[in-house]
């Protein structure tokens, strides 16, 4: 079978691609190794009646410039305000911290005074940088080394927006921005739950805890994104993307596992997978992650020993395990007076608690006393589960890829024992409504989606893994050392999440190549 | 502290001269006695028995190895039949050699590799996503090189279970010597005909002693260095870290040497598909190299003068040297140097082994080189010669 494109993988990024690719006239087909297209955003029914809306809960980083590029409006997907997220507290009643900044300043307020100010001034500052991140985080990466007249002029451009920024902003984003996040914190806040939760997304699946150095640039990159978040979650962006795919042509094959990629002379000439099956076609795009398509699905000695040798280097541990629970009843946080809440949030209740969960990864160990990022998608969307029933995605930080002793099934189970004594603290008798649990280590993750090291961003967000270093400093935009093989996925700019950008600026680069 | 050879007892009773040198961190031979001179002629005219047992040696098994070897290596020894030796250099990235060395095809999925230097990481770093295994067996073999006229007459004697006619030029086989089993392979570094025997190192003795015995009516005589160096200089063989040095181990990228100015631009295919350095070697092809590997021969008619205008006779050094030696144009200016040059007691003929600019490598150039008599820097003419300057039919005759 012949095509012009072959894109690996049906995640965001892949289908992004293939929509993208297909609209512009090009035959391509999307192989899906698992049954159902989605990657990480599938749904995943983990228990007869209870579907988790997928594995990631950062549609927020979704840019509405590449929803409206690939029209995935007309495909049925909008937007929604991002919801409140609850803080536990483990005496106390919690903080509500709402996505509108007022609310979010009054319920700080009622604590220290102090703080809804710094509140209030980190907003307006995250607020004015985000007209730069949004052209970073939708563009190709700049160049180090830039080349073509549009490299410069992308630089010029880029430099035209930081005009656009006051020069006390810039500095401060220059003092702040390879800052660990804790120290970036603590120069604003005085209420360690509110430090804590704030620290916490700039750590979670990276290999980074709240004290380490770089983790303000990770926050920035999440906090200047957008803000909005997707109706009916990840699986409707995939359900808009499909759409759009069909719409423009694509074909989709799932259950179609890529074994190896052929060459023909040095140059792309297809894909055989593995059931044996070979499809041609010039042009590959590889959403899988980097390590992955260049040091296992290319065949070995086609790169110079300087290019492997890069992504034998690229970092990509998996640090987060996921633990899907299905309940009979709400989950009812007991500080919480009674509310429901679809995001929350349960720390130790200190920035410090953060990082000792972070130091139990460095020894190889799973945190005792884990961070725990939770979404209850069935508050929003009840069909999730049976009437009266919740589905809990809890997001766990930290656990080793590589665990000492191995993730044996006993490891996997004192894994979700931890935690459920965690979440039983701020919830008790979330056992008694316990229906299931299905429990996901590193391990798990890495087979079941195919991903190195379990790395949920195809890679470590880490400041030398990205941008124009992201996957690798000397192919950072797309095409790769091997003619007609991209890379399209979460491990390139701008990175991982429930995200379709990269994706969508590889088919470009394809386009334009 | 270099450390005995499997043949150590043998060799240091012999070693009359007590003159030894670190050979790879083993203790080797420089001459027997205390000139190299028999030892020489024995290689040219009857049979010099060599220890080569501190090359490093390394077995590459597995059904990727072939694989493995075509992308490491300048030549596509993955068209190596079984029982085939192949003389191949290895490059980095950028294309510039890091050592030269033999692959021996032992069986389908077996290759023997010798380098001058320590290899295995390279070899590791190479066979990254291949299904092999890499042994370095270069403690657990020992080896002797059985050089010259009368090699194939000892081995026939001294050999069974192997057909030393039918052994062509770089062949390889496997046979017994006495009670020792062992591989022999028809290959060497004296530019002669002769032999190259592997076998484990325990069985290094009677190896030994079973090729001397056999020896004995052919002249075989135990040779050392000294008398190889000549030998390959005449030969035309280049040395690592004599006539270039390994891109991994230079602090100047213009002491780094390519394939194609090291003359083994007839060992390159840029058409068989990715190796490493491919892509350098052919953007070199396509600018044309900076240096090029030449022979030369000096002058004894100007020699002889020069000695003679300072009332000497002709006196040049009795070993092959190593000692770098600036090589002119006829303007005066440097264009190269000669990285080892020696007498040549059968040839009488002074040879030189040089890195020429590109301009200068085509035979019969007349270049000047430099000779020091009596604390005097001088000049004399040297001939550029495609090398080898000796080169017996019998090497390769059937």
């Amino acid at each position: 079978m012949g095509f012009d494109v072959i894109v690996i993988g049906a995640g965001p990024n892949g289908l992004a691609a293939a929509a993208r690719l297909a609209g512009a006239g090009r035959k391509v087909v999307v192989l899906e190794r698992a049954d159902a297209p989605g990657g990480l955003a599938a749904p995943n029914e983990f228990h007869p009646g209870y579907t988790a809306p997928g594995l990631l809960h950062d549609e927020a980083l979704v840019p509405r410039a590449v929803v409206d590029k690939l029209g995935l409006t007309g495909h049925g997907l909008t937007f929604r305000p991002a919801p409140a997220t609850y803080i536990a507290e483990a005496d106390g009643p919690g903080l509500l911290l709402a996505s509108d900044t007022a609310a979010a300043v009054e319920a700080i307020g009622a604590r220290s005074r102090k703080d809804a100010q710094s509140y209030r001034d980190l907003r307006a500052w995250f607020d004015r940088l985000t007209p730069l991140f949004a052209a970073v985080l939708t563009e190709q990466p700049p160049l180090i080394t830039p080349r073509s007249p549009g490299d410069f002029w992308q630089i010029a451009r880029r430099g035209l927006s930081l005009l656009r920024i006051s020069r006390k902003d810039l500095v401060e984003l220059a003092r702040v921005a390879p800052m660990c996040v804790a120290d970036f914190l603590n120069e604003r806040f005085e209420t360690p739950l509110l430090v804590e939760a704030l620290a916490a997304p700039a750590v979670a699946s990276t290999w980074n805890g709240p004290w380490s150095a770089g983790t303000v640039t990770h926050l920035l990159l999440r906090e200047c994104a957008g803000g909005e978040t997707l109706s009916g979650g990840p699986p409707a962006l995939i359900a808009a993307l499909l759409a759009a795919c069909k719409s423009a042509g694509a074909e989709l094959r799932t259950g179609a596992e890529v074994a190896r990629l052929r060459l023909d002379r040095g140059k792309v000439a297809g894909v055989t997978l593995a059931s044996g099956e070979t499809l041609d076609a010039p042009v590959v795009l590889s959403s899988a992650d980097p390590k992955r398509t260049m040091l296992q699905l290319l065949p070995p000695g086609t790169l110079s020993l300087r290019g492997e040798e890069e992504f034998l280097r690229l970092r990509s541990r998996g640090s987060a395990a996921k633990v899907h629970l299905a309940l009979s009843g709400p989950l009812e946080m007991k500080g919480a007076g009674g509310k429901l809440h679809e995001a929350i949030r349960i720390g130790g209740g200190h920035v410090d608690d953060l990082e000792r969960a972070f130091d139990a990864i460095k020894y190889r160990r799973f945190s005792e006393r884990p961070h725990l990022e939770i979404r209850v998608p069935t508050v929003a969307e009840p069909g999730l589960a049976p009437p009266g029933h919740h589905v809990v995605s809890i997001l766990v930080s930290f656990a080793p890829a590589k665990l000492e002793g191995g993730w044996t099934p006993e490891a996997r189970e004192s894994l979700g024992d931890a935690v459920l004594r965690v979440l039983e603290q701020h919830a008790p008798g979330v056992r008694d409504r316990l229906v299931a649990r299905e429990i996901l280590t590193p391990a798990d993750l890495e087979t079941r989606y195919a991903l190195s090291g379990g790395q949920l961003h195809h890679g470590e967000v880490a400041l030398d893994q990205l941008l124009m270093m992201r996957p690798v400093a000397s192919t950072p935009r797309y095409a790769t050392a091997v003619p007609g093989l991209y890379l399209g996925g979460a491990g390139c700019h701008p990175g991982g999440g429930v995200r379709p950008t990269a994706g969508l600026l590889a088919a470009e680069a394809i386009l334009g190549a | 502290m270099p450390i005995p050879s499997p043949f150590h007892e043998r060799t240091q009773a012999l070693c009359s001269s007590y003159r030894w040198k670190d050979w790879s961190g083993y203790c080797a031979v420089c001459s027997f006695d205390v000139s190299h001179e028999r030892e020489y002629f024995a290689f040219r005219q009857s049979a010099g028995l060599l220890d080569v047992s501190p090359l490093y040696k390394y077995e590459v098994t597995g059904p990727d190895a072939a694989a493995l070897l075509a992308r490491m290596m300048v030549r596509d020894v993955s068209q190596l039949k079984v029982g085939r030796v192949a003389y191949t250099c290895w490059c980095d990235d950028g294309g510039k050699v890091i050592d030269d060395g033999t692959v021996a095809r032992l069986a389908s999925d077996h290759f023997r590799v010798t380098a001058a230097d320590p290899t295995l990481h390279w070899l590791q770093a190479a066979g990254r996503g291949f299904d092999v295994t890499v042994e370095d067996s270069s403690t657990r073999l020992a080896a002797l090189a059985l050089q010259g006229p009368t090699s194939r007459a000892i081995l026939r004697a001294a050999v069974t279970g192997a057909d030393l006619d039918a052994l062509k030029f770089f062949g390889v086989t496997r046979a017994t010597v006495g009670t020792v089993p062992v591989w022999i392979s028809r290959t060497g570094y004296t530019g002669d005909l002769g032999y190259e025997v592997w076998c484990e190192r325990g069985d290094a003795l009677a190896l030994w002693d079973a090729l001397i015995e056999a020896g004995r009516p052919h002249g075989i005589e135990p040779a050392g260095l000294d008398a190889l160096d000549v030998t390959r200089i005449e030969a035309g063989f280049i040395l690592l870290g004599v006539d270039y040095f390994s891109a991994k181990k230079v602090v100047l990228a213009s002491r780094k040497s390519t394939p194609l100015e090291l003359g083994f631009g007839w060992m390159v295919d840029l058409e068989r598909g990715r190796f490493i350095g491919r892509d350098a070697i052919a953007a070199e092809k396509e600018r044309g190299s900076v240096w090029q590997l030449v022979g030369l021969e000096v002058s004894w008619e100007e020699l002889e003068a020069l000695y003679e205008s300072f009332n000497l006779p002709p006196s040049l050094p009795a070993t092959a040297r190593r000692d770098a030696l600036p090589v002119y144009n006829d303007e005066g200016l440097q264009v190269g140097q000669a990285t080892s040059h020696t007498w040549s007691p059968l040839l009488k003929k002074y040879l030189a082994i040089a890195s020429v600019h590109r301009g200068y490598e085509a035979k019969g150039t007349k270049l000047q080189i430099e000779h020091t008599v009596e604390y005097e820097r001088r000049k004399v003419t040297a001939t550029v010669a495609p090398p080898p300057f000796y080169d017996p039919e019998r090497k390769r005759k059937p």
